[in-house]
This record gives structure tokens, C-alpha cells and sequence, in this order.
């Protein structure tokens, strides 16, 4: 027999025939790895998991058409050229018109769209009903469907009212005594606000209107409703200097911006385009919490036939790519196409990153809390082991063990156990981290074959570390203890 | 010719001196009893001949080499090559088997070797209780493997602890045959004890006093 044999033949008798104490060492190695191979395995799945989480609050990017250009189906395609088709999760396009419901005398903001990319780009979309399959047909938001009276199976007639812009004038030439001037511009976050002038006998504005739903409520929103703002326009030659003529509304500089703008490129309208009236059944009611519940969805053919134009406001994407890969994509599309450009939703892409690195931070301090605790406990375990076992380190001793016989059978047996507890830890760990997962994230993890080895090894470093004083105190016990007769 | 001699040595604590200035000599192949009562210095000339004490002044030459300036290094292997140690409460390492307990031995020292512990076992007569942990065998069967311990790899010196202090009269006297025997083969032994019974079974007793030696008694009857 080796000596290498008989080392492992004492180590693992050691270790089986004095089980109880070598439970308590072994279960806190265990647990010890068992929670840090759970949280390693979270903390890799956890930007995959919370990049699903994310994105299911909303588009993290937008596609609209550059100032002055026009944003359709082609331009689009062509854009998400540019996004690898792995990482594309939805494109969903919108295009925004006011439709009337006559027999109602109501008046709706109307989102023409691919229904079968909305589900993606806004998961959070709850539908009673269903989502619309064929044209002629609609999805409500809740709140009209509430002030109306609809639901699923329904039927409601849609009216759209052309306003036309006068394509003889530029705006300059439109600015003529007691004209009705429109004009639009894009304001915060991409949506589009809209102005309507009524100009007096001296080419002066008489009335303004604005419309700023797209808005953010509380800020932008206000500009349709704020009285001293809106009648500081009154009076007013075009165009306006934006703070000179006229001051900002306060906490809404992009909004106020773009109703500047606005006025000073609205033209002359006439309102004598043949309105368009199409019926649509609702298939079902939308609940979101938020501004969607008061739109009426339809189908972008539908919206073509009624508005007889198949341009698009803005396109809503969702990819699946940490925010500096975002930029990176949105920078090619910006500048490759002259039409069109991306850009970020900022709120969502920012709070991604700066949520991982808080959980990346907090998963780092409880692994090393664990860490520092399973050292702690295996060290007082293997203290109280030596202890127990002076006499036979002693009798050890006297039959001519080396201090470095006793250190390599006490790391032998510390290495052993980390190699059992690492061993159950990796198994275990991977199971918390599902439990975890799938109570927290509701979806399941994929176990990474990479994180047994690794457990193993750091078990059995944080076991030899453990043992390092207990061996330190074995090395020090007098053989001449077995010579008394104790 | 002496294997073990002592030239004037002395172990001094403080104010207490375990061993006052003690000369003596053992010679290859003797079987020396060392008797006294408790506090007489036995247990202190014990650990300074079985290498695990030095003494304060004086010289103790082991097979020709001065083991009195030693470093504790040296002195386990001088320990481990050339002294068998028996003790009174017989320590087994508790988790291992008989024949694992002699091999333990081997173990430190060279190999081990299953089959010639085995038969270290066979000569104290406990072959077939080879495979038994500690706990299921009696005192007796406990020491016994312990003189197979000692006795595997063949020491200059076999040093016993009232190797039968916790023994019934029966298994005192297997031990002591077994002393016998290993004497007829020329193994050294010096046996400390306090039983009058275990200290005439050898050739010369040295009887300690308050760190010296009060007297020496040869022992006309040895082998008869």
C-alpha cells in the first residue's frame, strides 16, 4: 500500500466514522456554497431576466421621421435593417389621426398600427376581448369604451374629417388677414404636438388652440389648458422668438419649444376634403393604467383608407441589447438613412443599467457576507475538532508525525469536505437559484455547467482557508500529553 | 555495549528539580525497569529519553548521538526511527481499525504495509480481530495492539508507560510475555512503572527519589 493510499484511507475514516462533527463542517460548507452557487447563477441570469422585465414595460426605442420627412412602412423596414433579427423583439408602427364618432358627437385620437407587433413592444397591454385579426375592426381603450358604452362585439362608426393643408403656400404666405392656420412639431419624447390659429383683420393671432395630449400630463400636457400661457400668444405677429415673444411653460421647455415651431410653420388649411366614414366591430377593450385608454386602435390599412395615406408618426422598437449597444444601433440608423432617426427611451434603458449595477453591487456583498460566514463557522468547527482530537494529534506525534504531517492531514480533510460541500452546493445552489427565479422572475434559468467547478474550487479554498488556525493549534500540541497518565 | 546513557542530567522547573543531576546507562538488548512513586521524575526521564523533552543541563546519548541539543525536528525523527512507545491509557486513533492503527505507525515512518501488520497483529494475537475499531475491543486487546504498534518497525528501543496500569492480572501477563519474547530477540526495553509484580519481570531495576536515583536492584531470579 502507498502512503498516498493510506493518507486517503485515514482522511475519508476520519471523516465517515466521526460523522456528526463532520456534518456540522460539511452542512456549512454546503449551505455556504449552496447560497453562493445560487446567487452566482441569478447574478448571470439576472441581466437576461431583468432585460425581460424591462422590456416589458415598454419600447426601448423609437424610429421617427427626421423634421420635415416623412416616416412610412419602407423607411422603416429599412431601418431595422440595422438591429440584428435576434435581438429585434417588436417593431410596432403607429400613426396618430383624430377620427369623430358622429352619432355620438364624440371626438377620439385614433392609433393606427400592426397588431401583430403590439403585444411585443407592449406587453403590459391588458385586453378584455381580443386583439383585432381583419381590417374593420377595432380595439378600444378602456376609458372611451367607458364614456361610450361599447364592448367586445360592438360596432361604432368612424369619421375622419381631413384637414388639408393648402400646398400652394409656403407659411409666410399664409399669414393673411383673418386665415385659419395648423401646423405641428414634435415635442417631448417624440410625440407630436398640434396648434390651430385663427389670425384677425391685422394678420395678428385671435385664437390659438393646442393640442399636446402626446404630452407628459402634468408638464407638456398643460399647454392645451394653461389659461396665462395660452393667452400670452393672443395679439402676436408671426413669427415667434420662443422666450422673447413669448415665455415657456414652466417644467416643459421641449413642449413649449415645439408649439413655437409649430405656429411659425402652420399654413393655411381648408376644410374642404370629402370626410371618409368606414364601421368597425371592437373586438376588445384595451387596459393599460395609462394614456392608451383613450385611444381607438385600428389597422394601418384601415387608417390608409380613411386618411388615404400610409405615412407613419413613429415607430416603437423593442431590442433585446444592453443600453450601450442600443446607441450603437440607433447611431447607424440615424445616420444612414436621411429620413429617419432613432432614439432612446432613455427612462427605461438608464434605470436598466443603473438597477443591474445596484443588484451586481448587492449580489457581490451577499456573497462575501456568506463567504465570510461559512469561514467562520468551518473554522470553529475544525477549532473544536482539533480539540477534541489533541490526543490522538498528540499520539500522532509521538509516533513520529512531522508538523507537516499533521498540516497535510488536516488540509487533506479540509479539502475533502470542501469537495463535498462544493460538491452539494453546485446541485443545490442551482436549485435555489431556480426556486428563486421562478418566485421571483417567473421564469425558469438554465444551469451553467461552468458553476460546479467553480463552486467546488471555492468551496475547498474557503475550507483550507478555514483551517489554516485550527492547523496552525494542531501543530502546536506537545506529543508528551500521551505520556501522562491522564 | 550501552545503547542509552545519561551523564548528569537535570530537568529543572523554576524551583523544582523533576530530575537533580541523574547518570545512567542501558545497555543493547537490556530490559530496565524504572520504578518511583508519583513526583519521583519518572515521567519527566520518560519524555526526555522518548525525545519529546530536552533536559535543562547534562547530556542523554541515544545509539552513540547526544539527543540532549537536538531541535525538535530532529528529534521526532530520531524518535520515530528508533523508539517503540507503549503508553498506559493504550491511545488508538478511535476511527481507525486495529491493523489501521499499526499501519499508522508504519505509515509516519515508511510505508505501510497491510499483510506485515497484519502479522504484527498475529504475533500479539489478534489477527482476526484486525478489522475492529477501538471501541469493540477490551483494554487488553488495546494494548496488545498497541505492542504490535510499537514493536512494526523494528526499534532500537521499546519505551513503556505502566504499560499494564490499567490492566486485570490476566492481560498483565500476556503483555509481559510478549515483553519476554521481544527481550529474546534483543529489542532494548525500559518499562516505567510503580507495580513491584511488573518491575521483577526485568533484568535490573532503577529506582528514582526526588529526581535522583535512590538505588538499583539486579534481578537475581531474571529467567529463571
Amino acid at each position: 500500500m502507498t502512503k498516498r493510499r493510506m493518507f486517503l484511507r485515514m482522511i475519508t475514516a476520519s471523516l465517515l466514522r466521526r460523522r456528526s462533527r463532520m456534518l456540522i463542517a460539511l452542512l456549512s460548507i454546503g449551505i455556504g456554497a449552496t447560497i453562493l452557487a445560487g446567487l452566482v447563477t441569478i447574478y448571470v441570469d439576472v441581466p437576461r431576466q431583468m432585460g425581460a422585465q424591462f422590456r416589458s414595460y415598454g419600447a426601448n426605442m423609437l424610429i421617427l421621421p427626421e423634421e420635415g420627412k416623412i416616416l412610412d412602412s419602407d423607411q422603416l423596414a429599412e431601418a431595422l435593417q440595422k438591429i440584428p433579427q435576434d435581438e429585434l423583439i417588436g417593431a410596432t408602427p403607429y400613426r396618430y389621426v383624430r377620427l369623430d364618432m358622429t352619432s355620438r358627437q364624440q371626438s377620439f385620437t385614433a392609433a393606427g398600427t400592426d397588431f401583430t407587433q403590439v403585444p411585443k413592444t407592449s406587453p403590459y397591454f391588458s385586453i378584455e376581448g381580443a386583439y383585432p385579426e381583419n381590417t374593420r375592426e377595432v380595439l378600444v381603450g378602456k376609458s372611451i369604451a367607458d364614456t361610450i358604452g361599447v364592448k367586445a362585439g360592438s360596432t361604432m362608426e368612424l369619421t375622419y374629417q381631413p384637414i388639408s393643408l393648402s400646398d400652394e403656400l409656403t407659411p409666410e404666405e399664409s399669414r393673411i388677414p383673418n386665415a385659419t392656420l395648423s401646423g405641428s412639431a414634435e415635442g417631448f419624447g417624440g410625440g407630436v404636438v398640434y396648434v390651430s390659429l385663427q389670425l384677425d383683420e391685422n394678420s395678428t393671432i385671435k385664437t390659438i388652440e393646442i393640442n399636446a395630449e402626446t404630452q407628459t400630463p402634468e408638464y407638456g400636457g398643460r399647454a392645451s389648458e394653461d389659461e396665462s400661457y395660452l393667452n400670452q400668444f393672443k395679439g402676436k405677429t408671426l413669427p415667434l422668438t420662443a422666450g422673447e415673444d413669448v415665455d415657456a411653460l414652466s417644467g416643459a421647455t421641449v413642449t413649449s419649444e415645439a408649439v413655437v415651431t409649430a405656429i411659425n410653420t402652420a399654413r393655411k388649411t381648408e376644410k374642404n376634403v370629402k370626410p371618409q366614414t368606414l364601421n368597425f366591430t371592437v373586438t376588445g377593450i384595451l387596459t393599460t393604467g395609462g394614456e392608451e385608454e383613450e385611444y381607438v386602435f385600428l389597422s394601418l390599412e384601415d387608417m390608409e383608407s380613411l386618411t388615404g395615406s400610409g405615412q407613419l408618426d413613429v415607430a416603437e422598437l423593442s431590442v433585446s441589447a444592453g443600453a450601450e449597444q442600443l446607441e450603437t444601433y440607433a447611431d447607424a440608423i440615424t445616420q444612414d438613412s436621411g429620413s429617419v432617426r432613432a432614439r432612446l427611451v432613455k427612462r427605461v434603458t438608464r434605470s436598466e443599467a443603473s438597477v443591474l449595477e445596484k443588484l451586481t453591487a448587492l449580489v457581490f456583498l451577499v456573497t462575501l457576507v456568506v463567504l465570510l460566514l461559512t469561514m467562520i463557522c468551518v473554522s470553529t468547527t475544525m477549532m473544536a475538532v482539533v480539540s477534541e482530537r489533541r490526543r490522538e494529534i498528540g499520539l500522532r506525534k509521538a509516533l513520529g508525525a512531522s508538523g507537516g504531517s499533521i498540516r497535510k492531514e488536516f488540509l487533506g480533510e479540509g479539502l475533502f469536505l470542501g469537495l463535498l460541500g462544493g460538491v452539494m452546493g453546485g446541485i443545490l445552489g442551482f436549485v435555489f437559484a431556480q426556486v428563486v427565479s421562478v418566485n421571483v422572475f417567473g421564469s425558469s434559468i438554465t444551469f451553467q455547467p461552468l458553476l460546479l467547478p467553480i463552486t467546488i474550487i471555492v468551496s475547498m479554498a474557503i475550507a483550507a482557508l478555514s483551517c489554516l488556525l485550527p492547523i496552525k493549534r494542531a501543530v502546536a500540541i506537545d506529543p508528551a500529553l500521551v505520556l501522562k497518565g491522564e | 555495549m550501552s545503547l542509552l546513557e545519561l551523564k548528569n542530567v537535570s530537568k529543572i522547573y523554576g524551583d523544582l528539580k523533576a530530575l537533580d543531576n541523574v547518570s545512567l546507562h542501558v545497555d543493547q538488548g537490556e530490559w530496565v525497569a524504572i520504578m518511583g512513586p508519583s513526583g519521583s521524575g519518572k515521567s519527566t526521564m520518560m519524555n526526555i529519553i522518548g525525545c519529546m523533552d530536552k533536559p535543562t543541563k547534562g547530556e542523554v546519548l541515544l545509539d552513540g548521538v547526544d539527543i540532549s541539543r537536538e531541535s525538535s525536528k530532529n528529534l521526532t525523527d530520531i524518535r520515530r526511527d528508533k523508539i517503540g512507545l507503549i503508553f498506559q491509557q493504550f491511545h488508538m486513533v478511535n476511527y481507525l481499525t486495529a491493523v489501521e492503527n499499526v499501519m499508522v505507525s508504519q505509515y509516519y515512518h515508511s510505508m505501510p504495509d497491510e499483510e506485515e501488520a497484519l502479522e504484527a497483529l498475529e504475533r500479539v494475537g489478534l489477527r482476526e480481530r484486525a478489522k475492529h475499531l477501538p471501541s469493540q475491543l477490551s483494554g487488553g486487546e488495546q494494548q496488545r495492539v498497541c505492542v504490535a504498534r510499537a514493536l512494526i518497525n523494528h526499534p532500537e528501543l521499546i519505551l513503556a508507560d505502566e504499560p499494564t496500569g490499567n490492566l486485570d492480572e490476566a492481560n498483565e501477563n500476556i503483555v509481559l510475555d510478549l515483553f519476554a519474547q521481544l527481550h529474546k530477540e534483543g529489542t532494548t526495553l525500559i518499562v516505567v512503572t510503580h507495580d513491584p509484580e511488573v518491575a521483577e519481570a526485568a533484568q535490573r531495576t532503577i529506582v528514582l527519589e526526588h529526581g535522583k536515583v535512590a538505588r538499583e536492584v539486579i534481578n537475581e531470579n531474571f529467567g529463571k
